[in-house]
């Protein structure tokens, strides 16, 4: 299982270490966006440190769900997915390996994006562990969900408008524990729980973890 | 047919629960107060946001067999049932969310707030909205069904964190109060007789709309067999 693991992984990051299309289109929708965020907030900078945080949640959702949007067009192509699932390796190791793929490729999205905002905003990263742990945390959330709804949808005709509607209903308790904990790591007034907050999102990690992949090999044999 | 004879039975005795509930609500149910005559939204709302929930929980159930199930028979019939939840489960969600504001209005002066019970069901209505966004866009027929009854057994553990995330996010705020308990005897009766109400013109729209859908899967396998004769 884990050669099996590794195979499709480093396929999938090789593919897209020599094109490209997932991780540039993800960069830059995501910088366009802080871009209009900055635009459309930034009359009091001052007040930076209490929508900052949001703005850096939405950015990663919405950039996220463009790349998890292309994640199995590869797959699709040629019925490469049919091929990979009629092979004798186990649907979940499949599944495990595409979101690992879309975890590695939204955090470098995440990266460059991430200290434009701190740059633009002038965020302060008073709590830096606790940042870099929810975006992890958060990233994992978001990749489960992500490619578990992507593969699933990859043939739909409206993939691209049904994807989001499937997905922000369930990860809404992500955004909110991700702004919180990021609202504390950059010093805002607010009297929150950053551990707290922490603990829970690894709670819906590791419960979707589960589901997630109990659920792909059940889906995709319909 | 036996199931036809069920839906004629849920939806009299419906439609005689209905009038009896609507009797006690506005004829025997004393006049709150302080709210005064809006204080009666909360009869309809409270029981067709509770019966939102258990449809819910139907669809999810549903859903689970769905994918679980090894016979095809028992998956149809647990297709059949999940969209009858989901739609039977919209039309709640709608009735809570335009009397949740009405009353909001009144009761807290002002037609939204962050609310964690307000919140949380906007999140179910959501979840509902896109299960049968997925049945009807989502490509052909048993790809879409299964992607929904994923996204039905997945809103489970997905409603309990919004629920705890909702609820923890509020924390700064005083928790809302329902203004005018429930003290009266008469208000008690009226409660539980339009909860009662609630259920069964649901399970009786329900039960109908799954004998439409059997009916529908019935004429799709005939089709495929005359094409098999005829084409």
């Amino acid at each position: 299982m884990g050669r099996q693991y590794l195979a499709i992984l480093g396929k999938d990051l090789l593919v897209e270490f020599r094109t490209r299309e997932i991780l540039l289109t993800m960069a830059l929708f995501s910088m366009l966006l802080v871009i209009i965020f900055a635009f459309a907030f930034l009359s009091d900078p001052t007040k930076a440190k209490d929508y900052g945080p949001g703005i850096i949640w939405v950015t990663v959702l919405f950039s996220a769900t463009i790349g998890q949007n292309r994640l199995f067009d590869r797959e699709r192509e040629n019925g490469c997915l049919w091929g990979l699932l009629l092979s004798s390796v186990d649907a979940g190791t499949i599944f495990l390996a595409k979101a690992t793929a879309q975890f590695i490729f939204t955090l470098l999205m995440e990266l460059p994006t991430i200290l434009l905002i701190i740059l633009f905003f002038d965020l302060p990263l008073v709590q830096p562990m606790e940042f870099i742990a929810s975006l992890l945390l958060g990233t994992v959330a978001l990749s489960l969900v992500g490619t578990l709804f992507s593969a699933m949808l990859m043939n739909a005709r409206m993939k691209e408008v049904l994807l989001p509607l499937v997905t922000y209903p369930l990860l809404v308790p992500v955004v909110i524990a991700g702004v919180k904990v990021t609202s504390v790591a950059v010093g805002a007034p607010v009297n929150e729980d950053a551990w707290m907050w922490l603990k829970f999102l690894l709670g819906f990690d590791m419960i979707f973890a589960v589901a997630t992949w109990f659920l792909f090999g059940r889906m995709i044999r319909a | 047919m036996k199931s036809t004879s069920l839906h004629i039975i849920l939806a009299s005795l419906a439609a005689v629960v209905v009038c009896v509930a609507l009797y006690l609500v506005f004829f025997v149910a004393p006049t709150e107060a302080t709210l005064g005559i809006v204080q009666k939204i909360f009869y309809f709302h409270v029981a067709s946001a509770m019966n939102m929930s258990l449809a819910f929980g139907v669809c999810a159930i549903a859903g689970a067999v769905y994918l679980l199930a090894k016979s095809n028979k028992w998956r149809k019939r647990a297709d059949a049932l999940g969209v009858a939840t989901a739609e039977a489960g919209v039309m709640l969600g709608a009735m809570v969310m335009v009397t949740g504001p009405l009353w909001a209005k009144v009761a807290w002066g002002t037609y939204w707030t962050w609310e964690p019970r307000l919140t949380l069901s906007l999140m179910v209505f959501l979840l509902f909205v896109a299960y049968l966004a997925l049945r009807a866009y989502a490509g052909s027929d048993a790809f879409g069904r299964s992607i929904a009854a994923g996204l039905a057994i997945l809103g489970l553990p997905g409603l309990y964190f919004i629920r705890v995330a909702v609820e923890r996010w509020g924390g700064a705020h005083p928790q809302v109060i329902y203004k005018g308990g429930l003290s009266h005897p008469a208000m008690r009766q009226a409660f539980f007789a339009s909860i009662a109400a609630m259920l069964l013109v649901s399970a009786s729209l329900v039960v109908l709309r799954f004998l439409i859908e059997r009916r529908r899967q019935t004429l799709d396998e005939l089709f495929l067999e005359a094409d098999k004769i005829f084409g």
